[in-house]
């Protein structure tokens, strides 16, 4: 079933097209990842899908319903959060009250509280780091803040932008690690990567973005043996 | 200075830190959560002390009851700025400045034609009494703003850190699109910071009706002063004004009592461009996320 369709958009900054007639599709369930080099407009396709940049053509609806009009807050309402580029954790603030912000739109503390446990299984330093202020975490720790944080209201589709931009090798594979656990749980996401290679392993789908326009799409095995990608992406 | 005064100096600066936090406070939550400056607090302030002279000095009401009366008025007056002005000119600091501070002249001028601009108002001060303290007689109705604005501050403080509501407002602070992605409507913390600002200044300035010379123009002095406070403490920080506000409590009052008004007021922006030659972000400033 579709969850998420992203119909012909582009997105402008100022007059300048960022995205320009980008379509995509993801399904209940699928890891769907967006692929490309930096400034080919990942990040605008997934801050559009998000509500933080309005497509000037297009649409973009969610469980059958036009989302492309709403503000970021009524779309996270809807079940779609995001972790973003840059992870944006409010560096004041505790990692515990950084967590209890992705509930904000909950109503009720006992799903809060089981969100929170939830969320301290994948990651176990998050507890036990609970009362640190988010912005003296080290760049890891704050991205996987930034994740339980999108994952406390208990989203139906997880977007996540360059989740292991600036992390170390190893870093990389615990969270890729994470990532295929949350999928296993049932949890529907689109990845954007510029670690391509990282990204087609875990995803079942994947577009590939070049300045603006999707040029290449399919499911990620294929991609992965495209003389193209290999040649562009994976570094031969 | 001899001794009473001294002692005298003293209270006299802590009351007037308390009222600038409770000033600055709504200002920088403001700043904070909207990235707006409204020009018109001083207004807010002022609105607060006429409130009193209309419903106590003139229509008798018990005073405690007009103070909460102004608190809720002004608050809501902040709401109807949030509405009228900052909601069509988010993000253009300088629209939303020049509109505020025309509508504090506005503001000023309604006032002044309803009950005059020359002849500072007289309210009768509800607690005449005066204390000794340690030689020097201080007036009860001073000692009452210090309690008072500890406690409107103290319970901003509470709300921001212990609410779920609240913690959204901060969260805003400190970056209003990561705050959005949460579901957390950044146009409604704004109302609401107004809100909650128009509350503050408008009970300060309940607070110092009978104390205060109360004149349209009062709020043009204390909010110049807020601003420098509030870019002392770091524009978007509470907890930076609030230092400030003692800060600047002290330092002013002294100058005033050693020299007079106007070397305190050159005296308060030597202080503010040391601090702020030493730390440009301010006592508590925050870099940018």
């Amino acid at each position: 079933m579709t969850l998420l369709s992203v119909d012909n958009i582009t997105v402008q900054y100022g007059r300048v097209p960022a995205v320009r007639g980008v379509s995509l599709e993801v399904h209940e369930g699928e890891i769907v990842t967006l692929i490309g080099a930096n400034g080919a407009g990942k990040s605008t396709t997934i801050r559009s899908i998000s509500g933080l940049n309005t497509p000037t053509s297009g649409s973009i609806t969610f469980q059958g319903e036009k989302i492309s009009n709403l503000t970021p807050d009524k779309i996270a309402t809807l079940g779609i959060t995001q972790s973003p580029e840059g992870r944006r954790v409010f560096p004041y603030m505790s990692v515990h009250e950084n967590l209890e912000m992705g509930a904000f739109q909950l109503k009720s503390s006992a799903e809060l509280r089981r969100n929170m446990e939830i969320v301290h299984v994948h990651f176990p330093v998050l507890k036990e780091r609970h009362k640190q202020l988010a912005g003296t975490l080290s760049g890891g720790q704050q991205q996987m803040l930034a994740i339980g944080r999108a994952l406390m209201s208990n989203p139906k589709l997880l977007l996540l932008d360059e989740p292991t931009l600036g992390l170390s090798p190893l870093l990389s594979q615990q969270l890729a690690k994470i990532v295929r656990d949350l999928h296993e749980t049932g949890l529907t996401i689109l990845l954007v990567e510029q670690n391509a290679r990282m990204a087609l392993n875990l995803a079942d789908r994947g577009y590939v973005l070049e300045t603006g326009e999707i040029v290449l799409e399919g499911p990620a095995s294929e991609l992965r043996s495209n003389e193209e990608i290999q040649k562009m992406y994976l570094g031969g | 200075m001899d001794w009473p005064t001294f002692i005298q100096t003293i209270a006299n600066s802590i009351v007037a830190s308390s009222i600038y936090a409770s000033i600055a406070v709504g200002l920088a939550l403001c700043f904070g959560v909207m990235q707006m400056a409204n020009f018109a607090h001083g207004e807010f302030f002022m609105l607060g002390a006429y409130v009193v002279f209309v419903l106590n000095a003139m229509l008798g009401l018990p005073y405690p009851f007009v103070v909460l009366l102004a608190a809720l008025f002004v608050g809501f007056v902040g709401l109807v700025v949030e509405q009228t002005i900052f909601k069509r000119t988010r993000g253009n600091v300088l629209a939303g400045f020049m509109a505020t501070a025309g509508l504090g002249m506005i503001l000023q001028v309604i006032v002044g034609q309803l009950w005059g601009f020359a002849l500072m108002k007289t309210i009768p001060t509800p607690y005449p009494e005066t204390v000794s303290i340690l030689g020097a007689q201080i007036g009860v109705q001073r000692l009452l703003i210090v309690p008072g604005a500890i406690l409107s501050v103290g319970l901003l403080w509470y709300f921001l850190h212990h609410s779920r509501i609240g913690k959204g407002l901060r969260a805003c602070a400190q970056d209003q699109e990561a705050a959005a992605l949460q579901g957390i409507s950044v146009v409604r913390m704004g109302a609401l910071a107004m809100v909650l600002a128009g509350m503050l200044a408008g009970f300060a300035g309940a607070l110092m009706a009978p104390v205060h010379a109360v004149t349209p123009y009062m709020g043009h002095a204390v909010v110049l002063t807020a601003f420098i406070v509030v870019v002392v403490g770091g524009m978007a920080s509470v907890e930076g004004a609030i230092v400030a506000s003692i800060l600047f409590g002290f330092v002013h009052t002294f100058a005033a009592t050693i020299f007079d008004s106007v070397v305190a007021s050159m005296i308060g922006v030597v202080v503010m461009i040391v601090v702020l030659v030493a730390k440009p972000k301010g006592l508590m400033g925050r870099a940018k996320a």
